[in-house]
């Protein structure tokens, strides 16, 4: 099918806006809980990181999905950023106790366990931050 | 749409979505807890790493006096992020 796309104020506040994309997506294609769940979650994840790290970019970010047979496939896309590759985030130390255990990096962290490939490319030329996901669907 | 109520036995009751957007209503009921208590995930749809950061900070706080929350109900999808946050080993999950 032809990938839907839809465009986000950015802030955290838009999320909800998200979702309900998110949500008349899943619905279209019949997608479950438990996968919708995780499509929520990684484009949360990716979405607020965009908007806490790329500070003065664009106003809008861009959101795409497609489904393949049993593979979503995710873009975003945001412009006028300076590159930040979030899969050069820390990884928590998951197995710790929580005397170990610190708050951050774990919303990348959760992404990275939840899909199969995850992509980032950066564009200098026109500031231009692309990442990509692709998941497949779980029985 | 997320809700947070505390009940007279100082039970924690989540409902709705805990996202980024709304972790900040949460805040101020969890700034509160000072001793152990139950937080209830039965009527909890969805929570991402916003909510489980602010778990984070509370549990963090309640263990360094000898307290701790416990966390019952939870969902099989929301049990799993659990589990692959490691914070089955931070939690009592009942």
């Amino acid at each position: 099918m032809t990938a839907v796309s839809g465009e986000f104020r950015r802030e955290i506040e838009a999320i909800g806006e998200v979702f309900a994309f998110l949500g008349n997506f899943a619905d279209g294609q019949e997608i479950d809980e438990k996968n919708a769940f995780c499509i929520n979650l990684v484009v949360e994840e990716l979405f607020t990181n965009m908007v806490r790290h790329n500070e003065g970019g664009g106003d809008r970010i861009t959101l795409s999905i497609e489904r393949r047979n049993d593979r979503i496939h995710l873009e975003l896309l945001d412009i006028d950023v300076e590159p930040f590759d979030p899969k050069t985030a820390e990884i928590p130390p998951v197995d710790a106790g929580i005397e170990e255990r610190r708050p951050g990096g774990l919303g990348i962290y959760l992404v990275k366990k939840m899909v199969d490939d995850l992509k980032y490319d950066y564009e200098a030329e026109d500031r231009r931050m692309r990442i990509t996901v692709t998941k497949t669907l779980e029985n | 749409m997320f809700e947070i109520k505390r009940d007279a036995n100082g039970t924690i009751s989540l409902h709705g979505r805990l996202d980024a957007s709304q972790v900040n209503n949460a805040r101020a009921v969890f700034a509160q807890v000072k001793e152990s208590c139950d937080v209830d995930f039965a009527e909890l749809s969805y929570i991402s790493s916003a909510g489980l950061g602010l778990l984070f900070g509370t549990q963090k706080k309640l263990v360094d006096t000898g307290g701790g929350l416990t966390l019952i109900n939870l969902s099989p999808h929301i049990r799993e992020i659990f589990q692959i946050a490691g914070f089955d080993n931070i939690f009592e999950i009942a």
